[in-house]
Formats: structure tokens, C-alpha cells, sequence
């Protein structure tokens, strides 16, 4: 066997690890948006949920949830699907970060700009939406970059509940043939050109709403 | 009937007043500038009027209403006071037209093409719609503050606030809108400018009230503040040479 044709194998299972890596992105992006712009809003008894939030989530390490979402809960009768206990660990842990992420872009924003708004009569709702999100999710670029390479990097624990993706093919391939070595070189190579297509999708999404001059104060 | 009548205006920060006591009224069509020494309350007076800052007591009528009451509807207020700030606060995300879209689009309700017309024609009152596509950053302060009057302008509101227009500017920049907002002027703009620039004062104002420690100190018009006036203070304050300019 080649190493094309290992490579090949291999790829069989980067669907899975891309529908993963992506699955746990939107998670992380809409739990921390979510997160972000409450906290944002300043809504009385409800800075301490946050707060909790992602106290825990950051604290817990990724592969422990996993498994209590996946091996724990049918204990009480919830039976989780494989990708769906990926969400709700890789993908919660990554809200809380993602949500730091914004609420630090969220700072960068000019206090004057707001108060502008504010003086022309707009509600917080329409300031948040229509000035803060916009600047802040620029300035959270290079932050949300890394988180998303991260959840890439943790996405091979899907292979523990089960999931085929590209670690999963690994392991069984390994298994049969003996040429880790190979194996795993070629997993790694997978990994980065999928590194470097979200790099590049991430990118081209910065360049389309490239605002000339427009930096942290 | 005054547009505004502010009456025993007190504002206390940590129990320190920063207002006490201010009496202010400023007609329709009549152009008012406040002076002062820094810390004098200023700003702090054009927040308190549009109700950025709580007033702690005192009244302000706007065309007769009473806006500091509970009830107020605070944001139908704001909209009717048209703001430019001493650093522009232009929304840096925007361009110039879309600086001045996003109030009509969000508050009026206009759909894109009337918001574009409007924005367009205050762009064109301004002398800067050719930069209409150009965002914050790649204006000069002299244009920021046109797309800041410019975006103010096109509220329609009944009185314009101009919070220090010149002092972030060069000089030669600062003469371009004390030009501007001396056209204003001449079109009848109702307008409060709080400002350290006696030039920009002397250019615009028919009235000058004079805030010191929170109260109005004095308030008479531009010749009788600014060239040799009684109090000591007020002299201190602008200094020999003003009646030269």
C-alpha cells in the first residue's frame, strides 16, 4: 500500500472530521454569541449565570464532558447520538471561550460611538446589533481563528464515541497493517490542509468585510 | 414660547455638584454658545438637557414639555436633538453615507432609497459627497465633522448640539467648520455649542453664557462678555487680546 492510497483511505474519514470541527464551531459561535451579547446587555441576575457559565465550561476538561454527556447520561434515560455529545462538549467548552473572546472585542469598541447612538435616540437592542456586533466580531477575528483551530485539534476524540472520522480510520488501519508511522504522518497532513482551508475560509470572510483603517483604539 | 427653557438645573456626581442651579433658554432659531473653564459642567449641561445624564433636579421644558419628568419618552427627545460630538464619533464600521443611513434607516423607518436621497443631500449641504463611500479613517478631522453635522442634519431635528465642534482639529481645519456651522447659522439652524474657542463664539454666537463652578456666571452677548468685561474672572478667563480677533 502507497502512502496516496493511505492518504486515501484516511480521507474517507475527513468528512466526518470536518462535519465535526463544523458542527462544534456553530455550537461554540452561537452559545458564545448568546453568551456575549447578554452579558453585554447587563440584564439584571443574570451576570452571575454567565459568569458560572463559562467558569465551568473552561474549567472541564473537554474528553471528561464528552464522556459524561455520552457514557453518563443514558445512566438517567438520555440517550445523546455521537455528534450531538460532541456539540454539547467540544462545542459548549468552545462557547466559553468563544465567549471571552467577544466580550474582550466587545471592550475595543469606541465608548463615544455608542454614545452617539444613544444621543440620536436608537435602542440598546439596535446599538448592539447595528454598531457593537459588527466592530466587535472584526476585532474577534484573530481570536476566534485560534478557538477554531482548536476545536479541529480536539475533534479526533469523536473516535471515542464511535464517530469514523479520520482517527478513527487511523487506528483500524494501523491495526491491520502495522505502518503507524505512515499512518499517522499522513493524519497529520490531513489535518493541516484542513487547518489551512478554514484558515483560508476564515480569511475571506475577514477580507470581504475589511473596513480600511478600522483597528482596536 | 422658548424651544428650551431650562430652569434650577442640578447635576451631582457622588454628591458633588457638577450643575447647581443652571437657568438657561434658547429660542427657536437663536444660536447660543457656553463658555467656561474646564470642569465647569458644560458638557455635562448639553448630556443633562437630552438626557444622556440624569439630571438630580431642576426642570427642562422642550417646546413647553416638561422632559425631565418619569414619563418622558427619553429617545423621542433625543431624536429631536441633533448631536455633534468633540471627537466625531463617527461609527468607525461605516461609511460616511452609511453613517448617516443607519439613523433614518433605524429610527425613521425610511427604506434605502429615501435614506440614500437624504443622506446624499446633506452630504452635498456639506461639501462631501464625493467622499461618500470613504470610511472614518480615511477622512480628515475637518471631514469627519462634516459627516457628523451631516448625520445630525438629517434627523431634521429642532436643535443642534455642538459639544467642543473645533477642538480636535487643526486650526485651519477648525476655521472650515466654524465656517460651516456659521452657514448653519445663516440658515436659521437652532443650535447650543458648548466651546473653548472664542473665535468659533465670536463667528456664530448672538448669546454667550458664561458657566463657572456649575452656575451660569454671566450671560450677555458676544461684546459685552468677551471685550473687557466687569468680573474679574471673565477677564481672567479670555484673556488680553480678545477684542483684537
Amino acid at each position: 500500500m502507497s502512502f496516496a492510497q493511505i492518504v486515501a483511505l484516511l480521507a474517507t474519514g475527513a468528512g466526518y472530521t470536518v462535519l465535526v470541527t463544523l458542527a462544534c464551531i456553530a455550537t461554540g459561535l452561537l452559545t458564545g454569541l448568546g453568551i456575549a451579547l447578554l452579558g453585554r446587555l447587563r440584564l439584571r441576575g443574570l451576570g452571575w449565570l454567565l459568569r458560572a457559565y463559562t467558569y465551568v465550561f473552561r474549567g472541564v476538561p473537554v474528553l471528561a464532558l464528552l464522556f459524561l454527556v455520552f457514557f453518563g447520561l443514558p445512566g438517567i434515560g438520555f440517550n445523546v447520538p455521537p455528534l450531538l455529545a460532541m456539540m454539547l462538549s467540544l462545542g459548549l467548552v468552545t462557547g466559553a471561550y468563544l465567549a471571552e473572546v467577544f466580550r474582550g472585542a466587545f471592550e475595543a469598541v469606541d465608548p463615544n460611538e455608542i454614545m452617539a447612538a444613544e444621543a440620536m435616540g436608537m435602542r440598546r437592542r439596535q446599538i448592539l446589533l447595528a454598531i457593537e456586533m459588527p466592530q466587535m466580531l472584526r476585532f474577534s477575528v484573530p481570536g476566534m481563528l485560534n478557538e477554531f483551530t482548536t476545536v479541529l485539534k480536539y475533534s479526533p476524540f469523536a473516535y471515542t464515541v464511535g464517530l469514523p472520522d479520520i482517527m478513527k480510520q487511523a487506528m483500524a488501519l494501523s491495526a491491520t497493517t502495522l505502518r503507524g508511522l505512515e499512518i499517522y504522518l499522513a493524519v497529520g497532513l490531513l489535518y493541516f490542509a484542513i487547518y489551512k482551508s478554514l484558515q483560508f475560509l476564515v480569511r475571506g470572510i475577514e477580507r470581504y468585510f475589511y473596513v480600511p483603517g478600522f483597528t482596536r483604539l | 414660547m422658548a424651544l428650551l427653557e431650562v430652569s434650577g438645573l442640578v447635576k451631582e456626581f457622588d454628591g458633588k455638584p457638577v450643575l447647581n442651579g443652571v437657568d438657561l433658554s434658547l429660542e427657536e432659531g437663536q444660536v447660543k454658545v457656553i463658555m467656561g473653564p474646564s470642569g465647569c459642567g458644560k458638557s455635562t449641561l448639553l448630556r443633562c438637557i437630552n438626557r444622556l445624564v440624569e439630571p438630580t433636579s431642576g426642570r427642562i421644558l422642550f417646546r413647553g414639555e416638561d422632559v425631565t419628568r418619569p414619563d418622558t419618552d427619553v429617545r423621542a427627545l433625543r431624536q429631536r436633538i441633533g448631536f455633534v460630538f468633540q471627537h466625531f464619533a463617527l461609527y468607525r464600521h461605516l461609511s460616511a453615507l452609511d453613517n448617516i443611513k443607519l439613523g433614518l434607516r433605524k429610527l425613521r423607518r425610511m427604506s434605502d432609497a429615501e435614506a440614500t436621497d437624504r443622506a446624499c443631500h446633506e452630504l452635498r449641504r456639506m461639501d462631501m459627497e464625493e467622499h461618500r463611500d470613504k470610511y472614518p479613517a480615511q477622512l480628515s478631522g475637518g471631514q469627519k465633522q462634516r459627516v457628523a453635522i451631516a448625520r445630525a442634519l438629517a434627523m431634521d431635528p429642532a436643535v443642534l448640539f455642538f459639544d467642543e465642534p473645533t477642538s480636535a482639529l487643526d486650526p485651519r481645519m477648525a476655521r472650515e467648520v466654524v465656517a460651516l456651522i456659521n452657514q448653519l447659522f445663516m440658515d436659521n439652524v437652532t443650535m447650543l455649542c458648548v466651546t473653548h474657542d472664542v473665535f468659533l463664539a465670536r463667528y456664530i454666537s448672538d448669546r454667550i453664557l458664561f458657566l463657572d463652578h456649575g452656575q451660569v456666571r454671566a450671560e450677555g452677548d458676544v461684546e459685552q462678555l468677551l471685550d473687557a468685561h466687569d468680573d474679574p474672572q471673565i477677564r481672567a478667563f479670555f484673556g488680553p487680546g480678545t477684542r483684537a480677533r
